[in-house]
């Protein structure tokens, strides 16, 4: 039997079998089908070349054998199409390695893939809030951040894209502060156009900051309505009249745009769904962030977690471009043996940053910072060394946290804050001067 | 003989490229349609349309390519995996009909044509679409 992990393997050996032909074959498209299917997709020209029919000839015969299942029958294993640069495009996809101009396609069921990378925007800094499990006080994190970055006298926007288990926004305003509607709301009203009637009645402003300002947009208004209803809805993408579409990531994207030319934030902190999930991706990767905060605790399911992804983005060739916006958290470290857990911690993040997202530097090599991106393990600029949030009993519950937080004691926040404080307003800063 | 809704819209449409070519309009007219209801009728199959225990449709969807623009869309939508494979709002088969086959050849010319061609050539484009997705 032969299963979905082992088709690009399969399909690289029978390709290896007749590379004297890929000059004339090429480009090839590896195309796995919504099933996982896989088949070929060439050029049409090649239709009325004998000798490329002849070599698609057995190149089908034995992707047919091998792949089994996860194939076709040897004449219907080539599809002919004229324009293979758009045809690539209708999916993700990453060049099969150690070919040429062979990519392999893969249709997905989902929008979102996690290597479809926004580049971030200019100046105003996008800092995304992720993590691998939930109950790791992320959306606490990024509440406290919020009104860290607003007592230094900034603009902070922030969105409650945890969309599934929303919350964030109860932290940040009390209840007589919620706006009428939230992002679930207008992604569903701008399916029939309504999106911008909406958009001034789903933003709040926090009564936690001082200095600077707190919007806040929650994942539902003051009263969520029909919920589940509006959830089910949330990831369709619209359709214009003359058949484009935009997916609802673009949809998203135009939102923030939105938002962002109307309240003119220094930064904007998202608070993305936790998991290997459909909205989390969106917001790691399709919202331009600037930096993606992962949260992490010491343990098993964290780390595999990460390691699945970093190995997804290797492979999808995106690894530079994603790598230079991650930073680690090290969510909720115990005052018990603190140091301890710390250093173990340290040690999980570095050695799955190392085996999958650092350079590898030849030995004998000096590991100049020009040449290689590689971080020592004890090197706090690396993004593999977290930056810590201690636990504490005050902050463990979001429900008392306005009331905790308007009646702040600076001391004790930045005993538990401190340090992740100051990476925050680091990447403020930086994105800042970028301007 | 069992219904092949994929095949018989390539051979219908290439049929009608041919006539196309020739300026033979009427004959082409008829065909673009026939393909462009050959290729919906398989999409719609994709997309959960049932079917009689002979392969055909049930007797709401056995209706021809003026008719079946709407109807695809009543099977595309409710279906999140057919956000790709929208025809567009205007339906372009609204002034074709089967029974204008028994009409005269001076009735058509290529100004009537094209905009069926374009529809056809819609309705392919999507099938192979959905082809490559791996529904068909």
């Amino acid at each position: 039997m032969t299963i979905l992990d082992e088709t690009v393997s399969k399909v690289a050996e029978s390709l290896e079998q007749q590379r004297a032909d890929l000059a004339i074959l090429a480009p090839i498209l590896v195309n796995r089908d919504l099933n996982g299917r896989v088949r070929l997709i060439v050029r049409e020209e090649l239709r009325d070349n004998p000798q490329a029919r002849e070599s698609l000839g057995v190149l089908s015969q034995a992707l047919s054998l091998s792949l089994e299942r996860h194939g076709f029958p040897a004449e219907r294993m080539v599809l002919f199409e004229t324009d293979l640069g758009a045809i690539r495009n209708e999916a993700p996809h990453f060049r099969l390695e150690g070919f040429e101009d062979v990519w392999v396609l893969d249709r997905l069921a989902t929008e979102s893939d996690w290597s479809r990378l926004i580049p971030p925007g200019h100046g105003v800094s996008r800092i995304v809030f992720f993590s691998i499990k939930g109950g790791v006080g992320r959306s606490t994190s990024l509440a406290a951040a919020a009104w860290a970055l607003a007592e230094a006298g900034k603009r902070v926007l922030v969105l409650d894209m945890d969309l599934e288990s929303p919350g964030l926004s109860s932290s940040l305003l009390p209840e007589d502060r919620r706006p009428r509607f939230g992002l679930t709301d207008w992604l569903v009203e701008d399916l029939v156009d309504n999106g911008v009637e909406l958009i001034g009645d789903m933003i709040a402003t926090s009564d936690l900051s001082h200095n600077g300002e707190i919007y806040v947009v929650p994942a539902y208004g003051s009263d969520p309505g029909e919920y589940i209803a509006k959830l089910g809805r949330v990831w369709m993408p619209k359709m214009g009249a003359d058949g484009t579409r935009e997916p609802w990531a673009k949809r998203l994207q135009r939102l923030l745009t939105g938002l962002e030319n109307r309240l003119q934030p220094d930064v904007i902190l998202i608070d993305s769904r936790s998991g290997i999930d459909d909205v989390a991706s969106t917001c790691v990767t399709d919202l331009g962030a600037s930096a993606i905060l992962l949260f992490a605790l010491e343990d098993e399911q964290t780390w595999s977690g990460y390691r699945i992804l970093f190995r997804h983005w290797h492979r999808t060739g995106v690894v530079r471009e994603i790598r230079e916006r991650l930073q680690v958290v090290g969510a909720m470290i115990p005052d018990v043996d603190g140091k301890e857990y710390f250093a173990d911690l340290r040690e999980s993040s570095w050695s799955a940053f190392s085996d999958e997202l650092y350079d590898e530097v030849p030995p004998g090599c000096p590991a100049t910072e020009t040449e290689y991106w590689n971080f020592d393990q004890m090197d706090e600029s690396g993004p593999h060394y977290p930056w810590p949030i201690h636990w504490h009993r005050g902050f463990a519950a979001m429900r008392s946290l306005h009331q905790r937080m308007s009646q702040i004691d600076s001391g004790q926040i930045n005993q538990v804050f401190g340090d992740f404080f100051t990476g925050i307003e680091m990447l403020a800063q930086r994105d800042g001067d970028d301007e | 003989m069992k219904a092949d809704f994929h095949d018989a819209c390539l051979r219908h449409l290439e049929d009608a490229e041919v006539l196309y070519e020739n300026q033979r309009w009427a004959n082409a007219d008829h065909l673009f349609g026939i393909a462009a209801e050959c290729g919906m009728k398989r999409l719609m199959i994709a997309l959960g349309m049932p079917l009689d225990s002979n392969d055909t449709p049930h007797k709401k969807d056995k209706v021809h390519a003026n008719e079946l623009w709407i109807r695809y869309e009543s099977y595309r939508s409710g279906n999140p995996q057919a956000g790709c494979y929208a025809l567009w709002a205007a339906d372009p088969f609204q002034d074709w009909d089967v029974y204008q086959r028994y009409g005269h050849r001076t009735h058509f010319n290529q100004q009537r044509v094209d905009p069926h061609r374009n529809g056809a050539q819609a309705v392919r484009a999507i099938l192979k679409r959905a082809e490559r997705d791996g529904l068909l």
